[in-house]
């Protein structure tokens, strides 16, 4: 039944319960778990960034070579790889500049904002091989909210940097998002109904099942296949609330030199960039997690986090791909593409679910009543 | 030059030329005839008049060019006249102005594009346009002391043009408080300006009110370097340093046959036939450039149009590099003919040759799937950045700015040079008048170019090994006869460049005067944008494909 019946694929102990059990911090009560907890996070949050701030930038550089037909980064370490050290030494070593009629608290909070918003939301990721944070009943909901508040970052970012170019760039990340979050959580709400849960572990669970075997071949029922309309639509918003081609307007650097992030130097401009490329992996994961079936995939399920990097890494793939070959709408059309087209059409696409979903619970109730 | 069409030109004239001079009638104080064209003397406030009759009247609806300069005795300024259906009708309005009070009516009523030119005139040479709308310098800073190509300039006075002193683009007073409209500076250092241009925009909004470029911050007095320069040897390498980015030997074309009809001097056939393939050649590498970057303007980064576009040109440049033996600053053009034969051995510059021409259908069809069909640069550009043709000519908009909007003119066709009448190719005109028309002008002119080289190569071929004159006989220090003056122009990348030169006897210009074709190609950047968004002014000043070398000389 949808929603309903669970296949553990995953186990239910969470990264600090293990930490706690295995480090023996468990034993001293609230301090301990504590702890324990923060060790854990601790963990997440460097895989998070060590994948972001040092495979990102690499990989970028390279996937955009590869499809701009020519050679990158190659000089520093095999494959260019120390190019990561070269480039944080050069970035930190920089000037900070802020300027003189810069806002000051929110001028300096900005770059945290932005970088800290995403960290948050990988805690209530299921990434396969137990290492999953937090596991509320609300999850969903608390990915959607904390990415969200990225753009009051982008605003103060604009706001406070006293340049118009900035200020431009604010605006336009605001009325972006605002234009495209609705959309994306009214999807994302079409995958709730599928599973019935906004539990992040729950909604992996759900798709564990096999949707249809061809030749032999177990096919998941990831919502991605069950409803491709919904997929399709959720990448398109995810670009727009990342800030990635063909939606990267908030930035514009031929139109409005860099947007909200012209005015930032140093080390608060590594924090928004950080904060930028977390933003992506996070949309990679929440895809992977509601779409993708999260860490599932073939092999034993210690495997988890592998599958579960590959779909992120295929999420950014994409988005450099889309970087590469596509222009950049005008912000008119593009408020006109999240509210007169996204917003119809992913309401269209909640109420379709909701029918499709009560047809078939009540064929499956009345099977059973049959059968019974 | 082939002489003979010119002459039949001439003969057919005859007739027009009275007719002309039958229009302005008692107003002609005296006939100033130049090589180019017949010239008329009238008086500085009968300008508005003279103009209105010939635009109206005789169809003269191209002001190519306004020339100023400093005599001992007077001051002239010269209206350059010409009609965008047949640019080899041509007629010059001689405008003196006493040397105490340089004062002379401005021509900004009946062409806009005197607008512009009358400043720079003002700007560097002193003459006051009266009724001009905006009697502003141009090219040089407001807090400029004295008119540089003036013959009372004192060149050793230090200018002191401190930020303070000149007009502070920082200031807070840009502040309205009666609107809600926001001042931007975009430039002069912006990833989108292509050089170091300075659009002082006013917005509404994301709308785009008011747009007023600010030029000049690449000016290197290009004419007065010129003036000094020896026409046989020492101003050929000037024109490379204009449209610098690859146009190179189609401006030096602008400058040999402009010297080349003032001395009467004989280009030979063959070395016609290298010119018009290097030409076209550049013309290319060029285009490719106007492509990568407008690609980048309206992509918005350094995409996989950029890249291709440069991959592309860069396979150009090769052969250039093999002709002229330079990338960039060619110097290869020599009056009379080039500096040297194709490389050799000869079969390997031929094949290099082919093998780029053979190649190019695929790389024109990639740049199509990328570009053209695709549906959100379709948004981007389709019925934006809309440049009428009655705007377009009043401004005096040339080149794929011109044929985008439809007007059928073409310098290598309609006052042919070097061996374009004796080739088989077309002039490729939109009538979208939009940002799309003038990416899709410039893709087809990159294909029509290469059908002229691929014929250029076929005949450079087969031309026999005893026939290959590469230069005429030139005197090596050429005088041509004092006060004699023309205005000749050729297709560059960008449009219609001119040069106007005048002798004065010696072995160096008394006058030399740029028509840049971006010049007047940007100065309809406002008419373009205004009520548009600030993208599709990018795209637009991307669309115009200008550059500041040219602009600012």
């Amino acid at each position: 039944m949808i929603g309903g019946s669970k296949t553990p694929l995953q186990d239910t102990i969470l990264l600090p319960e293990r930490i706690g059990d295995l480090t023996g911090l468990g034993e001293f009560g609230m301090a301990g778990e504590l702890i324990a907890m923060f060790i854990a996070a601790f963990i997440v949050g460097n895989l998070m960034l060590a994948m972001t701030g040092v495979a990102g930038p690499w990989a970028k550089r390279k996937i955009t070579a590869a499809f701009t037909d020519r050679y990158a980064v190659n000089r520093v370490g095999p494959f260019g790889l120390l190019i990561i050290v070269a480039d944080s030494v050069r970035l930190l070593g920089k000037e900070l500049i802020i300027p003189e009629n810069a806002d000051r608290p929110a001028y300096d909070l900005a770059p945290i904002v932005v970088a800290g918003s995403a960290m948050l939301g990988f805690a209530v990721i299921p990434m396969g091989s137990g290492i999953h944070l937090a596991d509320p009943e609300v999850g969903l909901a608390y990915v959607f909210a904390v990415a969200g508040i990225a753009s009051v970052g982008l605003v103060m970012a604009g706001y406070s940097s006293a340049n118009k170019y900035s200020m431009i760039g604010g605006l336009r990340a605001v009325a972006q998002n605002v234009a495209y979050e609705i959309p994306l959580v009214v999807t994302g709400m079409s995958v709730v109904i599928f599973a019935g849960t906004l539990q992040m572990s729950e909604i992996v669970a759900a798709q564990a099942e096999t949707l249809i075997t061809v030749g032999g071949l177990d096919i998941p029922m990831w919502y991605a296949f069950v409803n491709p309309f919904a997929f399709v639509l959720f990448l398109a918003a995810n670009f727009a609330e990342i800030g990635r081609n063909p939606f990267d307007i908030p930035e514009a650097p031929t139109e409005i030199v860099a947007g909200y992030q012209t005015e930032y130097s140093s080390v608060y401009f590594v924090l928004i960039y950080l904060g930028e490329f977390l933003h992506i992996f996070l949309g990679g994961a929440i895809i992977a997690t509601i779409f993708l079936g999260g860490p599932a995939g073939p092999g034993p399920a210690e495997l988890g986090i592998v599958w579960f990097l590959v779909k992120i890494w295929a999420v950014f793939l994409l988005t450099q791909w889309l970087r590469s070959a596509l222009p950049r709408v005008r912000i008119d059309q593009l408020i006109e593409i999240g509210w007169k087209g996204m917003l119809v059409l992913a309401f269209a696409n909640l109420v379709l679910t909701a029918i499709i979903v009560g047809l078939l619970e009540t064929d499956l109730a009345l099977s059973m009543v049959i059968f019974a | 030059m082939s002489t003979e069409p010119e002459l039949d030109a001439d003969v057919a004239e005859m007739s027009f030329e009275d007719r002309l001079e039958a229009l302005v009638g008692t107003r002609v104080l005296e006939r100033d005839d130049h090589k180019n064209a017949p010239g008329f003397v009238i008086r500085p406030d009968d300008v508005q008049d003279v103009l209105f009759d010939l635009r109206d009247e005789a169809g003269f609806d191209h002001l190519s060019c306004v020339t100023a300069q400093q005599y001992d005795d007077r001051y002239e300024s010269i209206y350059h006249l010409k009609q965008y259906d047949d640019p080899t009708r041509e007629v010059s309005v001689v405008v003196p102005t006493s040397t105490d009070n340089p004062v002379s009516q401005t021509a900004e009523p009946v062409f806009r594009s005197a607008d512009w030119a009358e400043r720079e005139n003002f700007d560097l040479v002193g003459i006051d346009y009266e009724g001009h709308p905006d009697p502003r310098r141009i090219l040089l800073p407001e807090t400029w002391q004295g008119h540089p190509l003036s013959q009372d300039y004192n060149q050793e006075k230090p200018q002191v043009v401190t930020l303070s002193e000149h007009a502070n683009p920082l200031q807070a007073d840009h502040k309205d408080t009666e609107t809600d409209t926001m001042f931007l500076n975009i430039g002069p250092h912006h990833p989108a300006t292509h050089g170091v241009l300075h659009v002082k925009t006013v917005l509404d909004g994301e709308t785009v009110v008011d747009v007023d470029p600010d030029i000049g911050y690449l000016h290197r007095c290009e004419e007065q370097m010129c003036e000094q320069g020896t026409y046989r040897h020492q101003i050929m390498p000037y024109p490379d340093r204009w449209d610098y980015v690859s146009a190179g030997l189609l401006n030096e074309w602008a400058y040999a046959r402009a010297v080349e009809d003032l001395a009467d001097i004989e280009v030979p056939e063959y070395a016609q036939v290298i010119r018009t393939m290097g030409a076209e050649l550049c013309r290319i590498a060029a285009h490719m450039l106007a492509l990568g970057t407008f690609a980048l303007d309206v992509f918005g980064d350094f995409t996989a149009v950029f890249q291709y576009a440069f991959r592309d040109r860069e396979v150009v440049q090769d052969i250039l590099e093999d002709l002229t033996g330079q990338r960039l600053m060619f110097n290869y053009f020599r009056l009379g003919g080039v500096a040297w034969d194709l490389p050799e051995p000869r079969e390997e510059f031929f094949e290099k040759t082919r093998d780029f021409l053979d190649d190019l259908p695929h790389k024109v069809s990639e740049y199509e799937d990328l570009i053209v069909t695709n549906e959100i640069f379709q948004i981007r550009c389709v019925d934006t950045g809309i440049l009428e043709p009655e705007v377009a000519k009043s401004y005096g908009a040339t080149g794929p700015t011109a044929r985008g909007s439809g007007i059928d003119m073409d310098l290598r066709r309609d006052d042919p040079y070097g061996y374009y009448e004796n080739l088989d190719w077309d002039v490729i005109t939109e009538d979208g008048m939009d940002n799309y028309s003038r990416v899709l002008v410039r893709m087809g002119e990159v294909e029509e170019s290469a059908k002229i080289i691929e014929q250029c190569v076929d005949l450079l071929e087969d031309w026999p090994e005893d026939d290959r004159e590469i230069q005429s006989n030139v005197p090596r220090t050429l005088k041509p006869e004092a006060d004699t003056e023309t205005y000749r122009a050729v297709e560059a990348a960008k449009g219609e460049l001119g040069i106007y030169l005048r002798s004065d006897g010696t072995d160096k210009p008394g006058r030399f005067k740029i028509r840049s074709p971006c010049f007047h190609n940007l100065s309809t950047l406002a008419e373009m944008t205004e009520g548009e968004y600030i993208p599709d002014l990018i795209a637009s000043l991307g669309s115009l494909d200008i550059v500041l070398g040219e602009v600012d000389r």
